[in-house]
């Protein structure tokens, strides 16, 4: 029988780890949840748009808050959780300045960050039974 | 720019609409506009110099 939205909200273990799983690998939460369709959807999306930045050299902006538009581009960076820091234990993600699709890149990074933020908002949605 | 909207009109897809079919057809229609968008706002600024 299917579990119905207040039975899972009732059975979610804890709804902030759920939403810690989703900040740290993009679709965990959902996974976790058992929307296994939606968990692979953002899995793939959202790690791709990353791995597509950091190839054409984008960069992975330091939190450099004499520069608040750096500051803010670090913050979405790091909305991807694992990726993000497993990148950083790589160094990749230098971004080279001059390539022609530095800017392009950078996009890719920071728009994955800012979308997974949004993913982990909806898995807490789900895991409250709102949705 | 095709790449990009695909990849984001599928997250949103996923994001706003609960059944695969829903999905599909929500992020076609985003994505569609996302390139719609990107040409129509393309031929504007052609006449714009950096």
């Amino acid at each position: 029988m299917r579990a119905t939205t207040a039975d899972r909200a009732a059975t979610a273990p804890n709804t902030y780890l759920i939403c810690v799983a989703a900040w740290l690998v993009p679709g965990a939460g959902h996974l976790w949840l058992g929307r296994k369709q939606k968990g692979l959807t953002f899995l793939v999306t959202l790690t791709a748009m990353f791995v597509f930045g950091i190839w054409i050299e984008g960069r992975l902006f330091p939190f450099q808050f004499s520069e608040p538009l750096v500051a803010l581009s670090a913050f979405a960076d790091i909305g991807l959780g694992l990726p993000y820091f497993l990148a950083k234990a790589m160094s990749a993600g230098a971004g080279r300045v001059v390539a022609i699709t530095y800017e392009y890149g950078n996009a890719f990074i920071i728009v994955a960050g800012l979308l997974n933020m949004l993913v982990v908002f909806d898995a807490f949605d789900v895991a409250q039974g709102r949705k | 720019m095709a790449l990009f909207a695909l990849f984001v009109s599928t997250a949103f897809a996923a994001l706003m609409r609960d059944t695969p079919g829903d999905q599909v057809r929500f992020g076609a229609r985003l994505f569609a506009a996302f390139m719609a968008a990107g040409i129509v706002l393309g031929w504007i600024l052609y006449p714009f110099p950096l």
